[in-house]
């Protein structure tokens, strides 16, 4: 297994600039997932890293050796698509024993790789089948079985559970999580699905408009982004928002003056900010001084929590996760509070502004 | 009703075109309705087949069927009622052979020069067209520049009628043609393309490469442009070689295609007649000489215009044409499975 650094990766498509200036470190065994909204660069910087683009600028060093000009055989790397890309043609086994057999090992050490790996995905049974008389999510283990078995420096992976149904997606997951628990390898994982990042990664990359916004753990990104835009992409239902400007009092106010909320000290009249808190974080005010009256929209009833969807005096959408089954009704007028050690700042250009 | 809610293209409810078809639609309601009362509404199925059916029964069965009749009678009269019943006289006198290898011993030499002729023939444009056509295919499905351009311009000699193209090679290879004038410029001496019997050959089977390669290559490219292009990621990054990835991963996908390609080439080399008839003749002497040539001749061109002959001769080939059409059809059919 190996470490991964990537210097100043710029990629261009034509005129269109996909990457800009990408700076990471994986660390050797880490698993590393980007996530971004569609379009991001996450998917382009993975078939970068796998050699399967070329890079416009930057470099590329895989345990220490510069590979930006290598073929992306010569890398030792294994990719997991997200189509799975098996050979419809050639069963199980075979698929498997591809690379091994492309790297000219000898036919008892493939067969011993293959049914080691085989045994450890569950596979045993569907070694002479074909790709196409396979499940969703026996494909998958085939898939992940054919780079397990070739022993890669890096694992790749291109929204691998993105084809599977919500039930398997949970399955899988949890099955790449003991994978990785079980040999330890370097990983590298797209997704736009956040609970694959969170529960998979031990840091996550959150890439918009082909520029990293933030490198941290699940924990340090949900609960201290960086700017707005991890903020609201991190965290679903996403976070609140409130736009507004601080009064003399030290309060924040919104643009028409409906709505005046409580701000931490130390914010200069007159300033630009926007507040943000999760919808977790906003409750009922019940007997206490509400900060803002919620008129609720929409009420999402999911059996263990509701989710509540309204508008404040001044317009604002604010959703509320309540963990009552039945907190309101539309049109209610729901007295609200924040909870004030959760608020989240941010000034006019978008940055977190940290206590 | 609101109209942004309707395909771009459909034509407005109010429009005159849509009044007027309308109109024409509405004449045939009245017949439709008096039809359907009077067969029934299982019976439209068959109102609706029957002009096709009759179409198809006038040109296509009740030929083979005369043909057929013919095959068993006699004489030269054309009308069938003029003709003596002979049974399966020229079938014996097409099979009358002293060995089968050598058409020189056989009663109808000519057809089983015809028949040797086809099956070289076959045999060499079948290697020749299929051969050709994957490589093109294989370059054209890269990203090459002026893709585009080269996709068209191998496909254009489809679009040419075969006398047209048949007509083009003969004047390029004739004695004086194109082809040995940039030979004797180059200081060499003039070929005899069509007095040598190989050259008279190879000249067939390149002519007809040539003409419809293009048709074979499209199917192909075809087939090679539904391999998903991550199986060759799949296979970089797996380290495969090149011609490992040709071997292992392409071929093997696009042999539902080649296997259509090859048998759909096989019935068109066996059916061949109008270039080989219009560039050698049959010549030089039977050299080239095929048996859709030998059936037409037999009928039409030779001095006592022999019928019979030529029919049975005829069906003997149409049962050949059946087996690879079932063949082919086989082959679609399990590709389609």
């Amino acid at each position: 297994m190996a470490g991964l650094v990537l210097k100043g990766i710029g990629k261009s498509f034509g005129p269109v600039e996909v990457l800009r200036g990408i700076d990471l470190d994986v660390a050797d065994g880490e698993f590393v997932v980007f996530v971004g909204p569609s379009g991001c660069g996450k998917s382009t910087l993975l078939r970068v890293i796998a050699g399967l683009e070329e890079v416009t600028s930057g470099t590329i060093l895989i345990d220490g050796q510069d590979v930006t000009t290598e073929r992306a055989a010569e890398r030792g790397l294994a990719m997991v698509f997200q189509s799975y890309a098996l050979y419809p043609h050639m069963s199980v086994y075979r698929n498997i024993a591809f690379a091994l057999e492309n790297m000219r090992l000898p036919p008892a050490e493939i067969e011993a790789r293959v049914r080691r790996a085989a045994t450890m995905l569950r596979l045993t049974d569907y070694l002479d089948r074909k790709p196409g008389a396979l499940s969703g999510g026996q494909r998958q283990r085939v898939a992940i079985g054919r780079a397990v078995v070739r022993d890669p420096k890096i694992f790749l992976f291109d929204e691998p559970l993105s084809n599977l149904d919500a039930e398997l997606r949970v399955a899988t997951r949890k099955e790449l999580a003991g994978l990785h628990a079980e040999i330890g390898g370097t990983m590298i994982y797209v997704t736009h699905d956040q609970v694959e990042a969170m529960t998979l990664a031990n840091r996550i990359v959150v890439l918009n408009k082909g520029r990293i916004e933030q490198v941290g753990t699940p924990l340090e990104l949900y609960n201290r982004p960086a700017n707005l835009f991890v903020a609201g992409f991190i965290g679903s239902p996403r976070m609140n928002f409130i736009r507004g400007q601080v009064t003399p009092e030290g309060r924040l106010v919104t643009p028409d003056g409906k709505v005046t909320l409580p701000l931490p000290a130390g914010h200069a009249p007159g300033a630009e900010i926007t507040l943000g808190i999760r919808p977790e974080h906003v409750l009922p005010a019940g007997g206490e001084a509400p900060d803002a009256i919620l008129t609720v929209d929409l009420v999402e009833k999911l059996g263990s929590e509701a989710y509540l969807y309204g508008t404040l005096a001044d317009g604002t959408a604010l959703t509320l996760r309540s963990p009552l089954e039945d907190p309101a009704r539309r049109g209610d007028s729901l007295p609200i509070r924040f909870e004030r050690q959760r608020l989240h700042l941010f000034d006019a250009a978008g940055l977190a502004i940290r206590p | 009703m609101s109209q942004t809610g309707s395909p771009p293209r459909a034509i407005p409810r109010d429009s005159l075109a849509s009044r007027l078809i309308q109109g024409i639609a509405g004449l045939a309601d009245r017949p439709m309705a008096w039809i359907q009362h009077a067969v029934g509404g299982r019976g439209m199925a068959y109102v609706f087949l029957g002009p096709n059916i009759l179409f198809f029964g006038l040109f296509v069965f009740l030929p083979i069927g005369i043909n057929m009749a013919m095959s068993l009678t006699g004489g030269t009269n054309l009308f069938l009622s003029e003709r003596p019943f002979i049974g399966g006289d020229h079938y014996r006198s097409l099979m009358q052979c002293g060995s089968y290898l050598d058409p020189a011993s056989c009663r109808e030499d000519h057809f089983w020069k015809g028949v040797s002729n086809t099956l070289k023939f076959t045999l060499f444009q079948m290697v020749a067209m299929v051969g050709t056509a994957l490589v093109t295919a294989l370059v054209l499905n890269r990203k090459i520049r002026g893709r585009g351009f080269f996709r068209a311009v191998y496909f254009f000699p489809v679009l040419l009628s075969p006398v047209v193209v048949a007509l083009i090679w003969k004047w390029i290879l004739q004695r004086d043609g194109l082809l040995n004038g940039a030979i004797t410029l180059a200081g060499g001496e003039k070929i005899l393309f069509f007095v040598e019997p190989g050259w008279a050959m190879f000249w067939a089977v390149f002519v007809s490469v040539w003409a419809h390669m293009g048709f074979y290559t499209l199917i192909l490219l075809a087939g090679l442009q539904a391999i998903p292009a991550d199986l060759y990621e799949a296979a970089e990054m797996d380290g495969t070689k090149p011609m490992r990835v040709l071997t292992r991963i392409t071929l093997p996908l696009l042999w539902p295609n080649l296997v259509v390609v090859l048998v759909l080439v096989l019935i068109k080399a066996v059916q061949t007649f109008d270039e080989v008839f219009v560039l050698t003749g049959g010549g030089p002497g039977t050299a080239t000489l095929m048996v859709v040539q030998y059936i037409y001749e037999t009928a039409f061109a030779n001095q006592v215009q022999n019928f019979g002959l030529a029919a049975a001769a005829s069906m003997l080939l149409g049962s050949v044409l059946f087996a690879l059409t079932m063949l082919q059809l086989w082959i679609a059919r399990r590709k389609a499975a």
